[in-house]
């Protein structure tokens, strides 16, 4: 979680309009989902990674750690695809190739798309990216919620971290049932904790003549619409070549 | 439980939208009046969210070694109901899927609606069909919490089985087969998320009585 804000907020491309970074990752993402997967999945999770790391100078070894995650979900999962149960004379288990065919598709389709979305939360900030939910009709008032989610996280965790670490050190977790207790007591603080500090804000804000609106200065980014252009065609002739390629021509 | 990014086909994760967007679109329409009459709602529910965020990321003591996590939604809809927990479960795991790489965009609606529908709802009628019942508050909210999480891994194992049905025996024998899949993690750990949860709602009980009733707003709000 630290890695990922941490290059979010420092990378090359920090300072790009987050519509730059979003519309390509989104473009991408839906022509993983739509477009034959097994030519145009690997063109999609090369560019990705080109631009993750050549581009916005996010370290490989990040990006690689950022797509563990959902490939171990994969690696558990798919196996289940190829294998198929029958029951119509009893109960058997068979490989079938038709399932071993959607098996493949399906990971190499989620590997491209889940290289999507690691490439545009490597690249932009969350307090980036919820404004433009403006744009499809959220209200004002919902965007602040998201946004003030966002900024009490880190706060949160690091209190869950201290919490966790100083419970470990007087043997809290040293069998199940003092696992569950303790972890128990550890949320109901967390809660009771998140709520103190709720009233806390409430009281400094009204201090501060709150009246239901919270405003905050924002870096000026003007969208270049060069680059937008220029990242759609990509796109394009990344669909393009895969098409071609799944029909035998190229 | 969350489906991982590109893991359903385009069909069924737009349908899987469409079917969660009402359900959110309500829950924000409540929160945002709430949020317009008092304020001060504003800030309660968004720590309430982080809150959901980081007991989600927090690692449960696992039997079977895998790594696994705390949903957290049987808590929720037990504290905000299920109408403000849609809204909030999407916001977290909008934030899982960006922040931590679980879950993803495109099976969002998937994931929204196992996880901050039908877990909530489930957990919500299990808690108030045992309190009418007149049964103890720990036994309501045990049997909320792990009925709740074992809707939810239902609930995304039929996901699974419709996205990808059997070659051999259909979309029955592919439920059966991820219901199999599933189930020597998912059966103790929604069993240990219902103690857990006790044990959080016995300590609120205890020590923050104004606050549960402060929160109050919120359950009034889903009926």
């Amino acid at each position: 979680m630290r890695a990922i804000d941490h290059h979010a907020w420092t990378n090359r491309w920090r300072d790009r309009h987050p519509a730059e970074k979003l519309a390509p990752a989104g473009g991408l993402l839906l022509l993983s989902l739509v477009a034959p997967p097994l030519t145009t999945g690997p063109l999609i999770l090369a560019s990705t990674t080109l631009v993750t790391v050549r581009g916005a100078g996010v370290p490989l070894r990040t990006l690689l750690q950022v797509l563990a995650t959902p490939a171990a979900f994969l690696l558990a999962g798919v196996p289940f695809l190829a294998v198929s149960v029958d029951f119509a004379n009893g109960f058997s288990l068979q490989l079938s190739s038709a399932g071993l065919h959607m098996a493949l598709e399906t990971t190499v389709r989620a590997l491209a798309a889940v290289s999507c979305l690691a490439f545009l939360t490597l690249t932009t900030p969350l307090a980036d990216l919820v404004p433009l939910l403006r744009r499809v009709g959220v209200p004002a008032g919902i965007i602040e919620l998201i946004l003030l989610v966002y900024r009490l996280i880190f706060l949160f965790a690091e209190r869950a971290l201290t919490g966790r670490q100083a419970q470990a050190a007087r043997l809290g977790y040293t069998r199940l049932d003092r696992a569950i207790y303790s972890m128990g007591l550890l949320a109901g603080n967390l809660f009771q904790r998140a709520l103190a500090q709720a009233r806390r804000m409430e009281v400094g804000l009204a201090a501060r003549g709150y009246t239901g609106e919270l405003r905050v200065l924002r870096l000026e980014q003007t969208l270049s619409w060069w680059r937008l252009t220029a990242s759609m065609v990509l796109i394009g002739l990344i669909g393009l070549a895969g098409n071609l390629l799944a029909c035998g021509w190229l | 439980m969350h489906i991982a990014e590109g893991f359903l086909p385009p069909l069924h994760a737009a349908a899987w939208t469409a079917i969660s967007l009402p359900f959110v679109v309500a829950g924000a329409r409540r929160v945002n009046r709430l949020m317009r009459e008092q304020p001060q709602t504003k800030l309660l529910l968004a720590a309430s969210g982080a809150f959901a965020f980081v007991l989600s990321a927090l690692k449960l003591p696992s039997v079977t070694g895998s790594c696994s996590h705390a949903t957290g939604t049987g808590l929720g809809a037990i504290l905000f109901g299920p109408s403000v927990m849609a809204l909030l479960g999407t916001i977290v795991l909008v934030f899982q899927a960006l922040l931590l790489a679980h879950g993803g965009l495109t099976t969002l609606g998937a994931n929204v609606f196992s996880m901050a529908i039908a877990g909530p709802w489930v957990a919500y009628a299990v808690f108030h069909g045992a309190q009418s019942l007149r049964a103890p508050l720990a036994v309501s909210v045990f049997l909320a919490a792990m009925l709740g999480d074992w809707a939810t891994y239902l609930t995304t194992a039929g996901q699974l089985a419709i996205a990808f049905p059997d070659p051999a025996s259909g979309i029955g024998g592919a439920l059966l087969k991820f219901i199999a899949v599933y189930m020597p993690t998912q059966l103790p750990l929604a069993v240990i998320e219902g103690l857990l949860t006790v044990v959080v709602v016995n300590l609120l009980n205890q020590y923050s009585r104004d606050e549960l009733d402060e929160l109050a707003f919120a359950s009034e709000a889903a009926k």
